[in-house]
């Protein structure tokens, strides 16, 4: 549906997106996962048309999309930001906001916005203004007003960053509801990979403006330290981890689900990285595409290793469980 | 002192007896300034949004004429364009001379850049989520805008008696361009300077009560509007 190729993106001057090729399918429910600052919050407002990309052509089904997109294409694609604003007014009328803007009238504004609010919970918050409402109830709000105009693209920049969990659940509930009755794609840019894991159907991570080459668990951004020797150890919150590079600095850390070994007990093995904790966390692994099971330790950070479900069954795995990580200081890759 | 207190006098007396050369003057006044605001806001206010938002080659310098043209005297621009009116001058053939619309003009033209500039500041100082929230709800050029102005409000209704302010309180470019004509192009200002003159210190201070009483009305009315406006 939405389409980006060869886009590179600056802000004065300074690499902020660079994509050979990015594409959100027709009804894609798609998470973008990456640290703060990896482009993800460009790459929506890249795909929300509110910017033209610095090179490259972005397509919107098979027909490029001029640098000044019509107006009748801008309205089928929406996004909501990571901080979002509600305008002035009540909550009632920045639901109908985008729906008055389009020529519908009064009374029938005000019927969508009101089905719209009973969808999210947000029937009780209609005559309030954005003074009175939590961060939480502005996010929930601004998603609310987003589905009211219909997008065939949704586009959501970390839409629970002030929910609680509960908050959270009944968002992505409401979403799902939405998209059950009418098919649209969701885009959600998301640095818990928790949400992006139970929600979307295909999962992409964004390093340092590029698309990485590996699943996106396990980022970590770092400085590694100067040194002449091939191996080196980066902090990583409570743990070092070894890597081999020759880079020194700030980079991005990843290291691969796939070349996790999960075991019960350390096991003697040429691995430079062995780390002990318990698992948080087990869930089938949706990107993985083989049936992979994804388990979720905290060994001092959060790892997800992904693991067959024979894998998973023999090992016994489940949640508080005493468990052993281990990948050797090569597997780690640097960019 | 007591030809200070003479003078409040007489002023009272003029204001409360209706003297139809003063209500004349004042109305006169009145019908400049809001046809010159009108005039300098409907240009500077999209002008400044305009300079706020878009991103274009010389916007910078754009801003820094404007706002040097703040700064710009009201006599230099009352000379200007009475040489642009006189009959010799290039519109000399409007007939325009010592009429109130080249007050207008001259008013018009020491407005605009107040408009401007301060519109410009205060669309800046909107928060630049505002203008996005609306682009991408499916607003177009126009209702963007208006939701924009929406929340600069305060600060437009404030550009908006800027402008009132800098036209019924000039009097260079009025004396210039008007020529102080009685019962023709006489303005408060300009008849506050003559009275004074000519001696006549109860009917300029008349007046110039006059002018701070419309001044204060102008602001109130705008203040109202404001509250009105709810958050």
């Amino acid at each position: 549906m939405v389409e980006l190729r060869g886009v590179r993106h600056r802000y004065d001057g300074r690499l902020v997106l660079d994509l050979d090729h990015f594409a959100v399918s027709a009804g894609a429910l798609l998470a973008v996962v990456g640290h703060n600052g990896a482009g993800k919050s460009t790459l929506l407002r890249l795909l929300a048309l509110l910017e033209a990309p610095t090179e490259g052509q972005m397509l919107w089904e098979n027909t490029p999309v001029p640098r000044r997109p019509p107006l009748a294409l801008r309205r089928r694609v929406t996004l909501v930001e990571q901080r979002p604003i509600l305008l002035r007014g009540s909550v009632l009328e920045n639901l109908g906001f985008g729906l008055r803007v389009r020529g519908m009238s009064r009374a029938a504004a005000t019927k969508e916005a009101e089905a719209v609010a009973e969808q999210f919970g947000l029937t009780p918050l209609l005559a309030r203004r954005r003074h009175e409402l939590s961060d939480g109830e502005v996010q929930r709000v601004a998603v609310a007003r987003a589905l009211a105009v219909r997008p065939d693209v949704l586009l959501l920049d970390e839409p629970t960053s002030s929910a609680d969990r509960a908050a959270s659940g009944a968002l992505y509930r409401a979403l799902a509801q939405a998209q059950a009755s009418r098919p649209f794609a969701v885009c959600i840019a998301s640095h818990q990979l928790e949400d992006a894991y139970r929600w979307a159907d295909d999962i992409r991570a964004l390093a340092e403006g590029r698309l990485s080459p590996v699943t996106p668990e396990n980022l970590f951004r770092v400085e590694l330290p100067p040194g002449s020797g091939a191996t080196k150890h980066a902090r990583v919150g409570a743990i070092d981890i070894a890597v081999t590079t020759d880079r020194t600095g700030p980079v991005v850390l990843a290291v691969p689900p796939t070349d996790i070994f999960v075991s019960r007990e350390p096991l003697p093995s040429s691995a430079r990285n062995v780390l002990t904790g318990r698992v948080t966390r087990i869930a089938a692994h949706r990107s993985s595409g083989g049936g992979g099971v994804a388990v979720t330790a905290d060994v001092g950070v959060e790892l997800v290793a992904v693991v067959t479900p024979e894998a998973a069954r023999e090992l016994a795995l489940a949640p508080d469980m005493p468990v052993v990580f281990s990948f050797k200081a090569s597997a780690v890759r640097v960019f | 002192m007591d030809f200070l207190a003479e003078g409040f006098r007489r002023a009272l007396a003029l204001l409360i007896s209706g003297d139809p050369e003063v209500l004349g003057i004042a109305f006169l006044t009145l019908k400049i300034a809001v046809v010159a605001t009108t005039i300098a806001c409907g240009i500077g206010l999209p002008l400044g949004y305009f300079l706020a938002t878009r991103r274009f080659w010389g916007r910078r310098a754009a801003l820094t004429a404007v706002n040097t043209a703040l700064a710009f005297p009201t006599v230099v621009v009352g000379l200007l364009l009475y040489g642009l009116l006189s009959r010799r001058g290039p519109l000399g053939g409007l007939g325009w001379l010592y009429t109130w619309q080249a007050i207008v003009v001259g008013d018009v033209l020491l407005a605009l850049p107040i408009a401007a500039a301060l519109s410009a500041a205060a669309v800046q100082s909107v928060d630049p989520r505002v203008r996005r929230t609306a682009v991408t709800l499916g607003a177009d050029r126009w209702l963007t805008a208006w939701t924009v102005a929406r929340e600069a409000r305060f600060a437009l209704a404030a550009v908006i008696t800027a402008a009132f302010g800098q036209v019924v309180a000039e009097i260079g470019a009025a004396m210039m361009l008007g020529g102080n004509i009685r019962g023709s192009t006489r303005t408060l200002t300009t008849a506050v300077a003559l009275y004074t003159s000519q001696g006549d210190f109860g009917l300029a201070l008349a007046l110039g009560l006059l002018l701070i009483v419309i001044a204060l009305a102008v602001n109130v009315t705008l203040q109202v509007l404001q509250g009105k406006g709810g958050g």
